[in-house]
């Protein structure tokens, strides 16, 4: 096996494992069955294309991204998710319904076509003798380090515990001083925007279109299943088994097989173990 | 003594359909406020009203003279008013530690462990594991230890073995003895007797008995909760 594609594989680990954390916490945590996760990866993969066509220097992806997925994230809690808050089902119908709402508004500003977003960082650097794309490296890297900044945070910070009260028993959690709609619009922005950015760190690499994010929300929902609700660890573990099935196998036959295989996977682990490998659910 | 908690003609129920009626009554700092009634007179209705997790129709709710009742029940606890509620009173998918320090603590449970050692036993089970009884004990001491100077309790005793009653009693009157207000809501009168120093009777969701124990018949109060 050659360098280039073990990088690849934490490449594709990497950025499915920043998707389907916000999943985890809006789904997880939060009950709310997002089917417009992966519009929130769309959006924040259209920022380049939001700041190259207002001329905005390039350095402002990042806070564009952020602003532009966060502020729709937060209209979309107030308006509609903060209704529906422990009723799973008609979440999934209404955040169906906002995932349309939100391709076809994408669609209208943009236009169907494929948008090519630029390289940030381009050139390859040299690692044990594979050249590999120095933009991915430094990508690989920021979310690993964003990654153990969380898991240092969350040891620390009660707002996991928190969220888990609010969620069980929304009453009680008001009468020992849980702002909860603060918290659980605060909890559902951030899990739109690790969406955002993941989409933002992919817009290089891939095509652009209003379309593009029903895959990754199927993935991410996949590593979620596999790996089981409630840890980060489990979190890693479906992540790196969903994307690396799907790499490993994609290069070794080619896609197709590759998404089948992925399928396959899911679907006996939905059958024989459906809380997943590493579930906290209790 | 001074006045911490006063309700004046507070009326409320549930979506539209009142249940207590113009109930008014005060507490002071250190004051403890027993309110008795048959079952489905109002009791947790008014106990909900007071603590914020229900919307009042009419009527003032005023904390160390400020008006609150407009305030959701985060915001009453942040200025100090705890709850112990009836019905799903601990969070069952949290552990026992978990559920004493998800709100901000007034003073350490040590001594809450000494007097109820199964809560220091099972500090990193899940609270759904424990017996109803152990649960009151659970809800009892997180309200006890908050940071909060009026305690509103609905039902504590119901369900706990009487030694642990006699706990509870003793751990409310050194609570309030340290100035804070205690409203609570019983339907033993043995134990609300031993607390409260002023009784309030509901009857249909209105108060038809406000008088200081040391006035007190039980006669009268045991003839309101037999009508």
């Amino acid at each position: 096996m050659s360098f280039a594609l073990i990088l690849n594989l934490v490449w594709h680990v990497g950025t499915l494992a920043l998707i389907a954390l916000g999943l985890a916490i809006v789904f997880g945590k939060l009950r709310i069955l997002n089917m417009a996760h992966g519009e929130f990866v769309m959006i924040g993969a259209y920022s380049p294309v939001i700041t190259s066509s207002m001329g905005l220097p390039g350095w402002l992806q990042l806070p564009v991204c952020l602003l532009t997925v966060g502020l729709v994230a937060l209209a979309v809690e107030r308006t509609v998710v903060c209704r529906l808050y422990g009723r799973m089902f008609d979440s999934l119908l209404a955040t169906w319904g906002i995932s349309i709402l939100l391709r076809e508004a994408v669609e209208l500003i943009f236009g169907r076509g494929y948008q090519s977003v630029s390289l940030p960082i381009p050139g390859t650097v040299q690692i044990f003798g594979t050249s590999y794309p120095a933009y991915r490296i430094a990508i690989i890297g920021c979310i690993a380090l964003g990654f153990a900044i969380l898991a240092w945070w969350n040891s620390r910070s009660m707002v996991a515990t928190r969220i888990k009260a609010m969620v069980e028993n929304p009453g009680l959690a008001q009468a020992v001083g849980i702002n909860t709609g603060r918290l659980s619009a605060w909890a559902f922005v951030f899990g739109c925007c690790t969406a955002g950015l993941a989409g933002l760190a992919l817009a290089p690499t891939i095509r652009v279109e209003p379309m593009m994010g029903l895959d990754y929300l199927i993935k991410s929902f996949f590593a979620l299943v596999v790996g089981g609700l409630g840890t980060l660890e489990g979190l890693g573990l479906g992540a790196g088994i969903i994307a690396g099935t799907q790499s490993l196998v994609g290069a070794a036959l080619n896609q197709t097989y590759g998404y089948l295989a992925v399928l396959s996977l899911s679907i006996l682990f939905l059958w024989l173990k459906p809380d997943g490998i590493h579930s906290a659910l209790r | 003594m001074t006045l911490l908690f006063e309700i004046k003609d507070l009326t409320g129920g549930y979506s539209g359909t009142n249940v207590v009626f113009d109930v008014s009554a005060k507490i002071d700092r250190g004051g403890i406020l027993g309110v008795f009634g048959r079952n489905g007179v109002g009791k947790s209705t008014l106990a909900r009203l007071a603590n914020g997790g229900l919307p009042p129709s009419g009527g003032q709710i005023l904390l160390d003279g400020d008006r609150i009742e407009e305030l959701p029940a985060f915001m009453r606890r942040e200025l100090g008013i705890g709850f112990m509620p009836q019905e799903s009173l601990v969070f069952d998918n949290l552990s026992v530690r978990e559920n004493l320090y998800i709100g901000t603590i007034g003073e350490s449970p040590g001594l809450y462990f000494d007097r109820f050692p199964v809560l220091a036993r099972r500090l990193d089970q899940i609270a759904g594991a424990m017996s109803g009884g152990e649960r009151k004990i659970l809800s009892f001491v997180r309200s006890m230890i908050e940071d909060t100077r009026l305690v509103i309790l609905d039902e504590p005793s119901e369900g706990v073995q009487s030694e642990n009653i006699n706990l509870m009693a003793t751990c409310l009157k050194e609570r309030a003895a340290k100035g804070a207000g205690i409203m609570i809501f019983e339907q033993n009168l043995g134990f609300l007797a031993s607390v409260a120093d002023h009784f309030l009777g509901l009857d249909a969701g209105r108060a038809v008995y406000s008088e200081p124990s040391s006035n007190s018949s039980e006669t009268e109060i045991r003839a309101i909760l037999a009508l």
